[in-house]
């Protein structure tokens, strides 16, 4: 039997590789946005810091900025680096 | 469009800790106290093998709009004698709800850290100065003191009546329940000290 593919629809899903499911400070899906934007993936990206802590970027940049005197990564407290992977 | 963060990650803490282990275990408990998830009660059962034992310690939270990038207001509403809380207020003096706050933590493990305090209580760091110096000074009388307010506010099983007799005493000259109750433990429950402290 011969069959003829006439049209096709792709479907693709994407994730994000990351050590844990949601966001820390917003407590939302890695694969949702933060609650500040409308729309997930790039417009919304996570971060990775040296401590191997995953973010969204919006979420950890608001961090950072409420804080002071240090620059900690709010789940272990070492001092927050931006790891460019 | 933005929603407020605090509010929504709220919500979704609150659905975390009605799934959590330790409401399951009947050792916290959440709720809210208006509609707009700024205002909630938390509850915590004291440890085991403290003065708090048996007792159930009821707590006012609030919730900054700043949430999660500040930390919980939190308050006793049930009295309790411990050096680390006020026996007068309920305030609290625990860093995590104040310059050791992290955007990571919940009211989950807000509620938990307050059950750790109470079964470790760091009088060197006092919220509560008379409590804290009966703590260090004379340990056997501020655990009777802790186990008889656990009794009469937090609903704990330990009677004291040699307590109660003191305090009905200073009521009966006229003088209510609490103001008695908190005199008479500031004074290591002799009613000759308490007296002269309220008169």
């Amino acid at each position: 039997m011969k069959v003829t593919v006439k049209s096709w629809t792709g479907v693709a899903l994407w994730k994000w590789i990351a050590n844990d499911d949601n966001c820390g400070i917003c407590r939302m899906a890695f694969e949702a946005c933060c609650p500040d934007c409308s729309f997930a993936g790039d417009d919304c990206p996570l971060v990775w810091g040296h401590c191997s802590h995953v973010f969204h970027m919006h979420c950890i940049c608001k961090w950072l900025n409420s804080q002071l005197n240090q620059q900690l990564c709010p789940m272990c407290r070492q001092t927050w680096r931006f790891n460019d992977r | 469009m933005a929603v407020n963060m605090a509010v929504s990650r709220i919500k979704r803490e609150f659905k975390e800790v009605l799934k959590s282990d330790e409401i399951a275990q009947c050792s916290i408990k959440l709720e809210l106290a208006n509609d707009n998830f700024t205002e909630l009660r938390g509850e915590i059962a004291g440890p085991p093998d403290t003065p708090y034992e048996k007792g159930t310690f009821l707590l006012e939270i609030h919730v900054p709009e700043t949430y999660p990038f500040n930390p919980p207001k939190v308050k006793f509403i049930t009295k309790i004698w411990h050096p680390n809380i006020s026996s007068v207020t309920g305030a609290i003096c625990l860093d995590i709800l104040k310059d050791n706050w992290a955007a990571a933590m919940t009211l989950r493990t807000v509620l938990l850290s307050l059950q750790a305090l109470l079964a470790a209580a760091e009088p060197d760091d006092p919220q509560d100065a008379v409590v804290a110096s009966q703590f260090k000074d004379n340990y056997e009388m501020f655990c009777k003191t802790a186990k008889h307010w656990t009794n009469v506010y937090a609903k704990g099983p330990h009677k004291f009546p040699d307590f109660d007799a003191k305090v009905q005493r200073l009521r009966d000259m006229g003088v209510n329940d609490f103001d008695a109750r908190a005199a008479l433990s500031r004074h290591n429950w002799d009613i000759n000290l308490a007296t002269n402290d309220i008169f």
